[in-house]
């Protein structure tokens, strides 16, 4: 049913699979069951996916209930089209072992910077000690 | 069967008891009343979906009693015993109307509760209150076959793993499956029990009413129970990893289990929505339209289910079976949609919206062109009509308690309070740098473009509202506008007490601006002729220090458009006029200098030269037009000739602009004036004529 034609309106989208991407950082996929009027979400049968490279990992997480700010964008999932990635899926222990890989070689190549900039007397000031807004 | 056999007779008696309109006759809710002690949470670990708990404590009696107790038509009917004024009063705020006639919604009511609350019967199941008090309230529209689990509707996925017979092993029969509704409680959902609607929770525990020897008789509601049983389990894969044995096709199932296919066409209509007064006429067709395609969707899905990979059928199956869809009810859609449509409201929506009207405006005209032109079928577009609110003026008036002085300090968002005393001192005009000065001269210029552009908009609007408004206001609307128009003019060239405009400096200051030059441009359509000529007067006569300015944003262009428009209303003496103001040139013309540096400046610059271009050519053009024309006679016009050629002549060419656009009847202008060695000297320096590109 064409709930309102020429806005963006979640009503549509209940009972189907979602995307959705959190202000923090995480995938959530889930079916979409209620929205109100904030765009606060119920999802069910979650599942937290992690991307590191090509590889990711599915943790289920069961029912979710997002806050709506926090969601920065979400998308409808074809199922017919869910199945055809180049993505390879592995288990959630390797899945985060490799994330934990990758944050410390991250944080190494952060520090590095920072040391070279603070020899030359320069200073970035990092993301995580800035206000949000 | 002899099984099969005995339980006939118990069903013709429970049917007979199907229907209890006295409440207190009802065992099931008489039971629930004693059993009705809240469910303690659990300990730390225990999910608060282990409702098989909960629901055993109901179910449980009245299964050992066998009783077909609780009535769909029981829920169906709005004839509920009173639950307090509070909770009617709530539905009814809460709940679209239902055949509302006036498309326009008022200011939304007051509301003791405000606006973000959820209706109350939103609320998690509470079993036993629904129990009690069975509200037609989560009926659900759209009849699935909601099979549930035999293991406890509301078990969390961590138990649902650990449940030996749950299918996800792969067991096709779950020992006590509780199964279908018998065949008059489904007629009687299907066949409209109208607003009647239930919670799945009140389904789960109403097919546990029908007990499974009902079923059981049926060895084709069995097995199509069996079919759509799809547990409810922690991953997706596993969820549809387990495809139904057999998919016979929806017809088949018809008469005992009304295919998926049915079903997906009940819920369709039953949700259109009566109160259509909000939408678009054209929507009703498009919702149709849309529900074909869906259905014709499916359909062709379905009919290459064999071809197709297995999940594709799956994916269509799922759709239909899925156990868990509907939770949000129709109900609760229509709400959230509700307060949408209210965020809406507008009192000017052309105010508030305004390029998403002049949008679907303009695709309204694009159809209505195709439609005219082509006898195709229209295409349909959904335009969502928001219910216009009535402006209602507020007075506010700050509460005053008698025989008390003063008021009460209270702020509010109708009535804020004065929170700093901000006095305005106004400085003395010595103290002033000139660099201060200079930037609040730019600051009052910039004050004065934006007034004019209200002006403007406003101005730009009034046939939007001309065609809107009645008769008697039209005369008012013309006048207002013709004001507008001349305080707009005013602001342009500064406003001077005297009649004498000496000063072109206002003006000036306006056009250095680039929001000042296209604001210009907008405006001259407007102004009368005589206004505009003084316009374009002005520029032209202070054309070089306009160039020098707008060296870097290069919008001086976006006048010529206006500008030719003009000129082709113009008489000849103005265009002689503009020449000279164009080149520069004192009225009475001695001796010509050796260069003219106004001159070169016009025509070393794009906007300039398409001007004089511009210019020339309405000269030519009225001179062709009528031989005896006051043109040929004026000298001036002659002499003024005579200067632009021997100008252009002059100038390097690599210095000449490049005019936005070459009029074709230059070349007869400069025939009249300079010989033939001279017109092939201009003709490829100007690059006249059309092949020379």
């Amino acid at each position: 049913m064409n709930y309102m034609p020429g806005t963006a309106s979640l009503i549509e989208d209940i009972d189907k699979k979602h995307l959705v991407l959190l202000r923090d950082g995480r995938t959530l996929i889930g079916y979409l069951r209620s929205i109100d009027q904030f765009a606060n979400l119920v999802l069910h049968q979650t599942v937290e996916r992690i991307h590191v490279g090509k590889k990711y990992g599915d943790i289920p997480r069961g029912i979710f209930v997002v806050r709506g700010e926090n969601v920065v964008l979400l998308g409808e999932i074809d199922l017919e089209k869910e199945s055809d990635t180049p993505l390879q899926q592995v288990s959630i222990e390797e899945i985060l072992e490799e994330q934990r890989v990758e944050q410390q070689t991250k944080q190494e190549a952060e520090k590095l910077k920072v040391q070279a900039l603070k020899e030359r007397g320069l200073s970035i000031p990092r993301a995580d000690t800035l206000d949000e807004y | 069967m002899d099984l099969l056999g005995d339980h006939e007779e118990n069903l013709a008696e429970r049917l007979s008891k199907m229907v209890i309109d006295n409440e207190l006759e009802d065992p099931a809710i008489m039971r629930a009343l004693q059993t009705r002690p809240v469910v303690q949470p659990g300990g730390l670990n225990s999910s608060i979906w282990d409702g098989s708990a909960v629901l055993r404590r109901i179910r449980g009696p009245l299964l050992a009693q066998e009783m077909p107790t609780v009535s769909v038509l029981e829920y169906a009917l709005p004839q509920r015993p009173p639950q307090g004024p509070e909770e009617e009063r709530d539905l009814s705020e809460r709940a679209l109307p239902r055949r509302s006639t006036s498309p326009i919604i008022g200011s939304p009511p007051v509301r003791a509760v405000p606006i973000g609350t959820p209706p109350k019967q939103m609320a998690v199941p509470n079993f036993n209150q629904q129990i009690l008090c069975p509200k037609p309230v989560h009926v659900r529209a759209p009849m699935q076959q909601r099979y549930p689990a035999p293991y406890g509707e509301r078990m969390s996925p961590n138990q649902l793993c650990g449940v030996t017979n749950s299918s996800l092993l792969g067991h096709p029969f779950p020992p006590s499956v509780t199964p279908v509704l018998s065949p008059i409680q489904r007629a009687q959902l299907l066949g409209g029990a109208q607003p009647g609607r239930m919670s799945p929770s009140q389904f789960a525990r109403l097919s546990g009413f029908v007990n499974s020897p009902l079923a059981s008789m049926n060895p084709k509601l069995l097995q199509g129970s069996v079919r759509q049983l799809i547990p409810p389990a922690p991953g997706f894969r596993a969820f549809f990893g387990a495809p139904p044995p057999a998919t016979p096709p929806p017809a088949q199932q018809h008469p005992s289990c009304p295919g998926p296919h049915l079903q997906n066409l009940r819920p369709q209509s039953q949700m259109f929505r009566p109160d259509t007064t909000h939408l678009h006429p054209q929507h009703r067709r498009l919702l149709h339209q849309r529900q074909q395609q869906n259905r014709n969707q499916h359909r062709t899905i379905n009919g290459a289910a064999g071809d197709r990979g297995g999940h594709r059928s799956n994916h269509q199956e799922q759709l239909r079976k899925d156990p868990y869809a509907n939770l949000m009810l129709q109900r609760e859609k229509d709400w959230v949609s509700k307060i949408q449509m209210m965020q809406l409201q507008s009192t000017d929506p052309y105010l508030d919206d305004f390029y998403y009207q002049n949008y679907f405006e303009k695709l309204e005209k694009l159809s209505a062109a195709e439609e005219v032109h082509g006898d195709g079928p229209k295409k349909e577009r959904t335009k969502l009509i928001t219910p216009q609110v009535a402006k209602l003026e507020h007075a506010y008036k700050p509460v005053q308690f008698e025989g008390s002085l003063g008021k009460l300090t209270v702020s509010s968002v109708n009535n804020p309070r004065k929170m700093i005393d901000a006095v305005i001192t106004s400085r003395s005009e010595d103290d002033e740098t000139k660099e201060k000065q200079v930037r609040d001269k730019r600051r009052k210029t910039l004050v004065t473009i934006e007034k004019t552009y209200s002006l403007l908009l406003d101005v730009e609007d009034y046939e939007r509202r001309y065609l809107l408004s009645l008769e008697e206001e039209r005369k008012a609307l013309m006048e207002e506008r013709k004001q507008k128009i001349c305080d707009m003019y005013d602001n342009l060239r500064g406003k001077l007490p005297g009649q004498e405009r000496p000063s072109d400096d206002h003006f000036m200051q306006i056009m250095c601006i680039r929001k000042g030059k296209r604001m210009v441009a907008r405006i001259l359509p407007f102004l009368s002729k005589e206004q505009a000529a003084d316009i374009l007067m002005a520029t032209a006569r202070n054309l070089p220090f306009l160039i020098k300015k707008d060296a870097q944003d290069e919008v001086l262009p976006c006048l010529l458009s206006p500008f030719s428009l003009l000129l082709y209303h113009l008489p000849s003496m103005t265009v002689t006029s503009l020449l000279q103001q164009l080149m520069n040139l004192p009225q009475s013309a001695t001796a010509p200098a050796p260069a003219n540096p106004h001159l070169t400046a016009v025509l070393q610059n794009k906007f300039g030269l398409s001007l004089l271009y511009l210019v020339l050519s309405r000269g030519e053009e009225l001179q062709s037009s009528d031989t005896s024309t006051e043109l040929m006679q004026d000298n001036q016009w002659t002499e003024l000739m005579f200067m632009a050629t021997r100008e252009l002549l002059r100038i390097p060419q690599a210095t000449l602009a490049k005019p936005v656009s070459t009029p074709a009847n230059l070349i007869s202008l400069f025939s009249r004036y300079v010989d033939r060695q001279k017109l092939n000297l201009l003709e490829t320096k100007l690059q006249l004529v059309q092949g020379i590109r």
